[in-house]
């Protein structure tokens, strides 16, 4: 079956078995490898991206209901300018140790501060629930998402205001 | 009914294992332009060891670590490293990049004591410079060095070592020194306990940890984070489950269960540094030790909240629930007819 969709901001097609999965499109028909192939049932979060908005296990969203929606993946958030400021504060701050759990991570936050953009200690560790990490103990992640909430208030246009100091 | 308790573990923790050896290799290059190259067969599994191993390079050669390039984990180009296994990377690969990079740094003191007119001993590598130890206005950048050693002198500085950690080899009473160092920390941990159904909640976790010279605390309280959250895991969640056949019954991540962010307590690290003259710029480890005292300053908690002992971990609610249980059934019976 035929899928067509906005991935990044582009329109893309593919031509697919029905029961491929939103991720497998994304790995294996448009070379998307970010988000991440972990348990594949949907308890690990390593394949979150976000769908319409809201942060999604593409493990367990079939390709064909992907049809016609917009899907941002990790790979859509740094710019040409720079890092997008999770991805910066993640970075800096030693967010990340492994690293397999951050796109997914990266993205269920980006979600989250697309909705609310001053989440509480709580609203983050609520939201990072689904999104299993075996390196950090998640302190470093939680601390990181406040201050990127921090950066993205700072100012008007937050993908361009990133580089500073890259 | 919710009971606060609080719970208090200690550990020590050996770091560089003897017995039998325990090497690591390293070789450290200086370019014509001052920058480096480390070769190190250590392999980087997100803890920040290169992170680490660039510094300990970068505070030998007196340049900055941006100026240092690591090529790690190939054994076609690395000297050999026993591993990035218990807690030995920053202690035994530092001591060993370490003294590399001294050896490379000794031949630019040969090169720059014809340039500045000194004996080498008298010079020191800082700031991207070579200089005469407190008279830091006479000095050389360290890139003319690197260039006059390479296209002048004719001895480019590059230096190569091992670093084994020493053995007090046992003596008639069976009394010796196994491992190279060791590490201490001790963790408290506040819980509350729920009576009526087992649960524990585990509010904060203060976790003050001995490693030496903390080379880079960011990555140290990475490491603590890290720990304390798999020694909550330990403590309270996971244990892998086998049928009667041996085959293991939970194998997915919906059964074997993981902390997750809401399970995750507030962490006060607390980095209590000293030197340890064995270990580069005073480095032992951090790594493991983090873990060990988590679980058992938990199960303290536990016993401090509702008086009851878990003796085998995980202390699930349902353990929790069955021994609060057993112990109210004791305390009736005793109480005489």
């Amino acid at each position: 079956m035929n899928v067509t969709l906005t991935v990044n901001g582009e329109l893309r097609s593919a031509s697919v078995p029905p029961e491929t999965t939103l991720l497998v499109l994304l790995r294996e028909h448009f070379m998307l490898t970010g988000a991440k192939t972990g348990c594949d049932i949907g308890d690990c979060g390593a394949c979150t991206v976000i769908v319409d908005g809201k942060a999604v296990n593409a493990c367990l969203m079939l390709a064909a209901q992907a049809d016609g929606r917009t899907v941002v993946t990790i790979e859509g958030l740094a710019t040409r300018e720079g890092l997008h400021p999770l991805q910066q504060v993640f970075e800096e701050t030693g967010a990340l140790q492994c690293g397999f759990c951050g796109p997914g991570v990266i993205m269920t936050a980006k979600a989250l501060l697309d909705e609310n953009p001053s989440p509480s200690t709580q609203e983050i560790r609520t939201a990072l629930a689904g999104n299993l990490c075996r390196c950090t103990g998640y302190v470093k992640m939680i601390d990181g998402v406040h201050e990127a909430a921090k950066m993205l208030q700072s100012t008007e246009t937050p993908a361009l205001a990133a580089p500073q100091q890259r | 009914m919710k009971h606060r308790g609080r719970g208090i573990a200690s550990m020590w923790y050996p770091v560089g294992f003897t017995g039998y050896s325990n090497p690591s290799g390293a070789v450290v290059k200086l370019n014509e332009d001052g920058s480096a190259v480390v070769l190190t067969g250590t392999v980087e599994t997100g803890q920040g060891s290169l992170g680490a191993l660039s510094q300990i390079a970068a505070e030998a050669l007196g340049i900055a670590p941006n100026d240092i390039h690591i090529v790690s984990g190939d054994t076609d180009t690395c000297p050999m490293d026993t591993g990035a296994i218990a807690s030995r990377t920053t202690y035994i690969t530092g001591n060993a990049v370490r003294l590399a990079a001294e050896m490379a740094r000794d031949t630019l003191f040969q090169v720059a004591s014809g340039m500045l007119g000194v004996k080498p001993d008298q010079l020191e590598a800082k700031d991207h410079k070579i200089q005469v130890k407190s008279f830091p206005s006479r000095s050389a950048p360290i890139a003319d060095v690197c260039n006059r050693a390479y296209n002048g002198v004719g001895t480019p500085p590059i230096g190569s070592a091992t670093w084994d950690p020493p053995m007090v080899p046992m003596d008639a009473e069976g009394q010796g020194k196994p491992f190279g160092t060791y590490v201490y920390a001790t963790q408290i941990a506040e819980v509350d306990v729920d009576d009526e159904t087992g649960e524990v909640e585990v509010l904060r976790i203060t976790a003050s940890h001995d490693c030496g010279t903390a080379i880079n605390p960011m990555l140290v309280e990475g490491q603590i984070d890290g720990g304390v959250y798999m020694g909550l895991g330990f403590g309270l969640y996971e244990e892998i489950l086998f049928d009667k056949t041996g085959k293991q019954v939970n194998c997915n991540l919906t059964n074997y269960i993981l902390p997750t962010s809401l399970d995750m307590p507030e962490i006060d690290e607390d980095i209590v540094e000293n030197y340890d003259y064995t270990g580069p710029f005073g480095a032992k480890a951090v790594g493991e030790p983090s873990l060990v005292p988590t679980a058992v300053a938990v199960t303290n908690a536990i016993y401090d909240a509702v008086g009851v002992r878990i003796t085998a971990l995980p202390a699930t609610s349902e353990k929790v629930l069955k021994a609060i249980k057993a112990k109210r059934a004791a305390e009736q019976k005793q109480i005489p007819a």
